[in-house]
């Protein structure tokens, strides 16, 4: 989007106001905004519909059977707000997305940076292969996980073969299995978002920068970091959110027992058929990521201000 | 000294560049090696013990129809968003319209909505509408189509819009005062120029629908089984060998898809959405 506004910002400032106030009241001109009622319209409609009924339905209590009570109440969050296992499974969810966050940085942001540095060439061609991988469907990137990571996989097979363990360690079908499969899903996303910011970043500032006698470490830790922050911040903020709602991972890598709140939500709907109460939890994510991702926001903006 | 250092700090971040590289790539390479393994059913070896076609040639009928539904509802919904995302970037790049940033984040907010929430959203809203109008999206695709539509239409709209600001309207202009008609400008000029984003777009919102678990989980029924979803089910009750080779087929196909937009159609393909 920061392109666009540019492009648009450019244009302002190249055109004088006279023209363009000639060119807005032109009759010639095409009256482009037309179109765009239709489609704010259908994806208004589409984003509002659905969502009241949706949230009106998390204010009735479920009779069983999937019907609902007459009357409006608040039971349902009552429920998903102090049932210990639903607390339980908005903290396991909060706690694995972090993981996932902490894990895709330590391991994401050096290897945008490595990709930023090294020859266009080779960073290009990653870079496509990196894409090609986010793009092809998830099950089948948690299926090749499965196979890896089972108990005579090709993991555990290394291991046992170099001596390091004596029995199978347990990766799948837990929680590290989970952390694991969110880090597959999280981390091309974060690596291509923080390639382009690092690039922005001169190469010649950090020659400058040890040329005047700076170790490794301080470079990262005064000019890259730094600069490459609000990037971090977004990077951060995008694979949580990717987790929060995480569902096909939480299942297939968790074989059941680990019950995130996407998890709940399907297995409340399908299966349990209490449409108020999956309603009160998804809202309740919803709501939960909204907060997060507010206060994160006001957050890193107080930082910026602070720091001169 | 500094030079020496210099060296290791680099060295740590390709040792994590080569092992995220790895990691990302080793599911797809596990996938498609196990799919020729020669063992018995029920269990997966890589690397295989021999080599095989046997679980090409056993591929259940399931998967080919689940495939045929999945590719079907994908390029409806590819149509629908490009027409959607054209409209609303013409009209957010192009109108005389108020608060542009806000239009943009509106169109962006579909994607804010974990995937599981929009899909049990949709299934109570088609409860609703069959309950009130007798219209029921969920025996058909259409449920299936205009619930991927929602989460489809951000792409289209990001991917077109960014292709579309770069475009300079004073060419649409030249071409009006030297006599083109409004139609023919738009055909022949800015709908060219906008080829690329509208591509990128289509392909995405392709993307999306056709490799989505969470909200068709919800919205299919035996019928029309979603290939992802299928794959999904098997994976949890009844794995089989040849769901690899179904696999491996899908990787085979999108890859050769998403390389040749890379490098034939020459998409500039930055995700637009997803942040």
């Amino acid at each position: 989007m920061s392109m666009a506004n540019r492009a648009e910002q450019k244009q302002r400032a190249g055109w004088p106001g006279k023209v363009r106030n000639a060119h807005a009241v032109d009759p010639h001109r095409v009256r482009w905004e037309r179109f765009l009622w239709p489609a704010a319209a259908l994806s208004f409609a589409l984003l509002v519909l659905p969502q009241l009924g949706f949230v009106w339905l998390s204010f009735h209590q479920d009779l069983g059977l999937g019907q609902i009570s007459d009357e409006l109440t608040l039971a349902n969050y009552w429920t998903v707000l102090t049932d210990p296992l639903y607390l339980g499974s908005i903290w396991l969810t909060i706690y694995l997305s972090v993981a996932t966050v902490v894990v895709v940085m330590l391991v994401g942001f050096p290897t945008a940076y490595a990709l930023a540095r090294m020859p266009a060439r080779l960073s290009t061609g990653i870079l496509g292969l990196l894409l090609t991988t986010s793009l092809i469907t998830v099950v089948i990137k948690l299926m090749g996980l499965n196979i890896i990571l089972g108990s005579s996989g090709m993991v555990n097979n290394l291991l046992l073969y170099l001596g390091i363990v004596s029995s199978p360690l347990q990766f799948i079908n837990n929680e590290l299995g989970v952390l694991i499969g969110l880090v597959q899903y999280t981390l091309p996303l974060f690596i291509m978002l923080l390639f382009s910011v690092i690039q922005t970043i001169p190469l010649s500032l950090e020659e400058a920068a040890e040329v005047h006698g700076a170790t490794r470490a301080s470079l990262w830790r005064r000019i890259i970091l730094p600069l490459a922050k609000p990037g971090l911040v977004a990077g951060a903020l995008i694979t949580f959110n990717m987790s929060m709602g995480a569902f096909t991972s939480a299942v297939l890598l968790g074989g059941g027992r680990v019950r995130t709140i996407p998890v709940l939500i399907q297995q409340t709907i399908i299966q349990s058929t209490e449409y108020g109460l999956g309603a009160a939890l998804s809202t309740t994510l919803l709501v939960l990521v909204f907060l997060i991702n507010v206060a994160v926001g006001i957050w890193a903006s107080r930082r910026v201000r602070r720091t001169p | 000294m500094s030079l020496m250092k210099g060296f290791t700090g680099f060295r740590l971040s390709w040792l994590a560049a080569g092992f995220a590289i790895l990691f990302l790539v080793a599911p797809f390479i596990v996938v498609v090696g196990a799919s020729f393994d020669t063992g018995e059913a029920y269990f997966v070896a890589f690397p295989p013990r021999g080599i095989t076609f046997e679980w090409y040639s056993s591929i259940p009928s399931k998967y080919i129809e689940a495939a045929w539904t999945s590719f079907i509802v994908a390029v409806g919904v590819a149509i629908f968003s490009s027409v959607v995302g054209m409209c609303a970037a013409l009209g957010i790049v192009r109108g005389n319209v108020w608060g542009k940033e806000l239009f943009q984040s509106f169109f962006r907010l579909p994607i804010q909505i974990p995937l599981v929430v929009t899909g049990a959203v949709f299934l109570q809203f088609y409860y609703q509408v069959a309950a009130i109008t007798g219209v029921n999206a969920l025996g058909n695709l259409w449920g299936l189509v205009i619930a991927h539509l929602f989460v489809a239409i951000p792409y289209s709209v990001g991917s077109v819009s960014a292709v579309l600001a770069r475009v300079d309207p004073s060419i649409e202009e030249a071409a009006h005062s030297l006599g083109a008609t409004h139609w023919s400008t738009f055909w022949r000029v800015t709908f060219p120029l906008m080829r690329p984003g509208v591509a990128a777009g289509m392909f995405y919102s392709f993307i999306v629908s056709f490799g989505d678990v969470p909200i068709a989980i919800f919205l299919v029924s035996g019928d029309n089984m979603t290939l992802p979803v299928q794959i999904f089910l098997d994976m949890q009750f009844d794995f089989r060998p040849d769901m690899l080779a179904v696999s491996t087929l899908v990787v085979v196909v999108s890859a050769f898809i998403i390389i040749g937009a890379q490098r034939f159609a020459g998409l500039d393909l930055v995700l637009p959405g997803r942040r």
